[in-house]
């Protein structure tokens, strides 16, 4: 390896001029994560240390000696730390569930779909749930019980809205480690004389351990950079850095303040992003005996605690379905909790007043998506299969951006692309590349995983055959990496129609989003038009991502190594 | 030493869902008595249900029909940690969290036992498998056939009443399993465990077996030593299975004998239900030829020679003897001795080294 890319490094010039198409996409490359991901991130570094002229550091003092400011820190880190906990917790129960309990397929599918719910809708929509459900004309607090002044808002609401929101991402992470564990191992330790319970204590619990630091991990970078769940329920009592951030910029058009909050969130993100990648990724014990049988030996549960697990599941997965229907009712009322006549009144608003939004977000999806599914598999391929210098720091590179909270990169871009030479505040562009580059990175994942599951003496072989190696891109390379293309597809779109936490920062009376003009009508209390675009964004999320499913599995090549799901992708809202 | 027990498997039935045809049995009733202390081979082609079988008898799997006994103590309705049993799969299941010192003191530990019986038992069983120093390793640190006599020590650490093995050379290089599978039968006859092992592997089979159970589709096909399948098979899958044969048709005539390849046969069995004049099917090893050049006498017959496979040691060649095929081995007897392709050369064969069979489908 070393040699190879001494070679490479020695021969650029020559390279250059035997692989010109190479050096022109990599150029291009570097120009476009320069201008998108350095650059923002620079400015913002230079913003907040670089006071006129001279190198400071009093903006971040002032922050750190702020006690209202500490306590935002505090709040966040302890929101993160308990979505993270009970997400994981949560997540494995259901994919312990799911991959042990031996069910019937038609119910694991049923409890997936009602689980995947939150990840298909814009981030708050639990939380508009729980208003409804709760809030001061709440269904069961003031309708059922008649509770007055009962107040929705606070640290607990948000923690409860959180957990629902991220653990699926728990369980889609969990639920392929615990199938790929041999069942044999588990019989083994039956045989061995271990009850039931022991073998889950002291085998499969154990097995499991870096799944769940990583599932930890992933929801607590998730909570940490959440934003709209805070504003929506954290009200006053709960201040955390995002929404801190956020008003110190939109209040109190405080760049600055802004930069110097979005800064400390940073710390604890990246330290989760590199402990993720460093120390959990290495220590996954996956199968060191090769393949497993893949039938479970025999009923790892007992009858009663397999009813047991099946009925929590089911507790959770209703309370979501539960929120989810009461989103589309109360888009179909005239007033939730005042008066339940039907109404279509509401997607009249949506579609008249609203037009412009839907229609915005469309177009900024709709450009989004091509771009970031062929950024993500060019890069990705690229750094996977050609060995040109630097490309170790490409792919470095091209991860800063998905692993900063959206809040930070929201803020940088604002900064950096407000003032010459790159004026594009309030552009489509901005918003376009904020997407592209902050969400095609799942792409580069995906293709680097793929292709480095397939054997390179495959493209060997066809240019031993006589293809040239354009001509073994596309007859060889390209079908086999086709599904990493759509997996970065639908990654870019379902966040294209529900992200808000980075676009918040862009948006401008030219363009702006479905997401923040429903954040909007929350803080109106217009309710039921928050609903009624909730619900169409569910509902376009659902109908593109079936049909990008279906495109997947009609163009997946025969005995092509499959991809994790575009929901799969989605480790980092 | 413990007192080895006997099995007793009786009528053990078990079906599957089938995605097409509905439900197969994978076993149907499979019978089989298995003395203590005794070394018993499930033999079989791939499918046939043999791990079915053993995993029943381990309590992975429930039998739909069938009765288990453990020394004469009726196991059908225990679950497998409470059996007994010692088992030693195919890609070895060693706990990849645990060192190997841990892995093989986990059913020990189950047990309750104390620290120090539990250092004493491990150690010796290690050096009974040859691992000693390996205690603080991990299993992904051991090659092949280190992890397969840990799974091995693993197994017979507990001192099970019976020790169970599902092909567990078969992810081994071939020089490997030969030598395992040598020592894997000195540590059987040591401990004198009750052994069921399976294997697909004929040869395998015959070189650990006291006595192999021949499966097939589900059921069992024929039991008993490694020569009786050889030189007394009960049916032409057994003789096909256990060795290579040349099968050639004939028919009883007066006085048990048969004639083909230009001779009569005179059989020294004549097997059961086959009346004069009933079609038979002669059993022929490739190894019972005696070939040689000169001339074609004293009840030789000529055979031409359509193919050469020299494979060092032996040399395979294929003939033509009077319009049949057949396969033939000989060891090499010097390079001298080698025929050449399109050869005639002469073919003898005795009374002893045939069978017959009852012809199955006439
Ligand atoms: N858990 C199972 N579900 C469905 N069919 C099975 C299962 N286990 C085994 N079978 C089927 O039963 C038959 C016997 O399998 P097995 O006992 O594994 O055979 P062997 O070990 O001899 O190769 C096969 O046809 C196999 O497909
Ligand atoms: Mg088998």
């Amino acid at each position: 390896m070393t040699t190879v890319d001494a070679r490479a490094v020695t021969g650029v010039a020559a390279r250059v001029r035997r692989d010109p198409a190479l050096a022109a996409a990599v150029a291009t490359l570097w120009l476009l994560l320069a201008l998108f991901v350095v650059y923002p991130l620079a400015m913002l570094l230079a913003r907040i240390f670089w006071d006129h002229g001279e190198l400071s550091v009093a903006g971040l003092a002032s922050v750190l000696t702020d006690r209202h400011q500490i306590r935002a820190f505090a709040n966040s880190l302890l929101l993160a730390l308990f979505v993270g906990v009970f997400g994981t917790l949560l997540g494995f129960l259901f994919a312990f569930t799911a991959a042990r309990c031996r069910l019937p397929r038609a119910i694991v599918s049923t409890i997936d779909a009602s689980v995947l719910l939150p990840l298909v809708s814009p981030p708050f929509t639990t939380a508009i749930g729980l208003i409804f459900s709760f809030g001061p004309r709440g269904l069961i607090t003031y309708g059922l019980l008649g509770i007055k002044g009962f107040t929705v808002y606070g640290m607990g609401s948000t923690m409860l809205a959180e957990t629902l929101t991220y653990f699926p991402i728990a369980y889609l992470t969990l639920r392929p480690m615990l199938a790929a564990i041999d069942p044999n191992i588990e019989g083994m330790a039956l045989s061995l004389g271990a009850s039931r319970r022991r073998v889950f204590r002291t085998v499969t619990l154990p097995l499991c351990i870096p799944g769940l630091a990583n599932a930890f991990l992933l929801l607590f970078a998730a909570s940490l950079a959440d934003f709209a769940t805070p504003l929506i329920l954290g009200g006053n009592q709960f201040p955390v850095l995002p929404t801190q951030a956020y008003l110190q910029i939109t209040g109190l058009f405080d760049f600055r303040g802004g930069a110097v909050l979005s800064f400390v969130l940073l710390v604890p993100a990246l330290a989760v992003f590199l402990l993720q990648r460093q120390w959990v990724g290495r220590r996954f014990y996956v199968t060191i005996t090769g393949k497993g049988a893949g039938q479970t030996p025999f009923d790892s549960v007992a009858p009663g605690v397999r009813w047991l697990l099946l009925a929590a599941c089911i507790a959770v997965a209703s309370l979501i379905v539960y929120l989810y229907a009461l989103l589309l009712y109360a888009s179909l009322v005239v007033a939730l909790g005042a008066n339940h006549a039907f109404t279509l009144q509401h997607y009249r608003v949506i579609f008249t007043e609203g037009l412009k939004p839907i229609h915005d977000t469309l177009i900024i999806a709709a450009l989004a998506t091509p771009l970031g599914g062929l950024y993500g598999v060019l890069l990705g391929y690229l750094v996977a299969r050609k060995l040109f210098p630097g490309r170790r720091s490409m792919e470095a590179v091209s991860m800063i951006n998905y692993a900063l909270p959206g809040t930070i990169v929201g803020i940088a871009y604002l900064i950096a692309f407000n003032d010459p030479p790159f004026v594009l505040t309030g552009t489509a562009l901005l918003i376009v590349a904020c997407y592209v580059f902050r969400y095609g990175p799942t792409g580069i994942r995906t293709t680097i995983a793929l292709l480095q599951q397939i054997d390179r003496s495959l493209e060997e072989a066809s240019l031993g055959l006589g293809a040239r190696s354009g001509t073994t891109f596309r007859r060889v390379t390209l079908p086999l990496i086709l599904p990493a293309f759509f997996a970065g597809l639908g990654v870019v779109f379902i966040r294209s129609m529900t992200a808000i936490s980075a676009t918040i920062f862009l948006v401008s009376i030219g363009w702006t989003l479905i997401t923040v003009k429903i954040l909007e009508n929350i803080t109106e209390l217009a309710l039921g038009p928050a609903a009624a675009f909730s619900v169409l964004v569910v509902v376009i999320v659902f109908v593109v991502i079936a049909g990008i499913g279906r495109a997947l599995r009609l163009l997946r090549a025969q005995g092509a190594p499959p991809v994790t799901s575009m929901l799969g992708g989605w480790s980092r809202p | 030493m413990m007192q080895a027990v006997g099995l007793r498997i009786d009528g053990l039935s078990k079906r599957f869902a089938h995605g097409v045809k509905g439900e197969v049995y994978a076993a149907r009733d499979v019978s089989l008595d298995v003395q203590p202390g005794e070394f018993l081979t499930l033999l079989g082609p791939s499918g046939c249900g043999k791990t079915t079988t053993l995993r029943m008898i381990a309590g992975f799997e429930r039998p739909d029909a069938g009765r288990i006994f453990f020394g004469g103590r009726d196991v059908t309705d225990l679950a497998a940690n409470d059996r007994g049993i010692g088992f030693v799969f195919q890609n070895y299941a060693l706990f990849p969290h645990l060192s190997i010192f841990e892995n093989i003191a986990y059913g020990l530990r189950v047990r309750g036992q104390d620290g120090d019986s539990i250092i004493r038992a491990v150690s010796e069983v290690m050096a009974l498998v040859g691992l000693s120093g390996y205690e603080q390793q991990f299993p992904a640190q051991l090659s092949g056939g280190e992890q397969q006599r840990v799974a091995l020590a693993r197994a017979i650490v507990i001192r099970p009443r019976v020790l169970l093995f599902d092909e567990p050379l078969s992810n081994l290089d071939a020089k490997l399993r030969v030598q395992m599978r040598a020592e894997i039968r000195a540590l059987q006859r040591r401990l004198a465990i009750t052994t069921v092992y399976v294997t697909h592997d004929q040869e395998e089979a015959m070189a650990v077996s006291d006595r192999i159970a021949l499966m097939n589709r589900g059921t069992i096909v024929q039991v008993g030593t490694a020569q009786d399948l050889y030189h007394r098979p009960a049916s032409a899958f057994v003789a096909q299975f256990v060795g290579r044969v040349n099968m050639v048709a004939g028919h009883l005539e007066q006085s048990a004998s048969v004639s083909a390849l230009g001779r009569h046969f005179v059989l020294h069995e004549i097997p059961p239900g086959v009346a004069s004049g009933d079609p038979v099917r002669l059993v022929l090893r490739p190894e019972g030829f005696a070939l040689s050049r000169g001339p074609i006498a004293n009840g030789a017959v000529a055979a031409k020679v359509l193919s050469r496979t020299f494979l060092g040691e032996k040399i395979e060649y294929e003939l033509d003897c009077l319009g049949e095929r057949l396969q033939s081995v000989r060891y090499n007897a010097g390079a001298g001795a080698l025929f050449e392709e399109g050869e005639t050369i002469a073919l003898r064969c005795t009374d002893e080294t045939v069978i017959a069979l009852k012809e199955e489908n006439p």
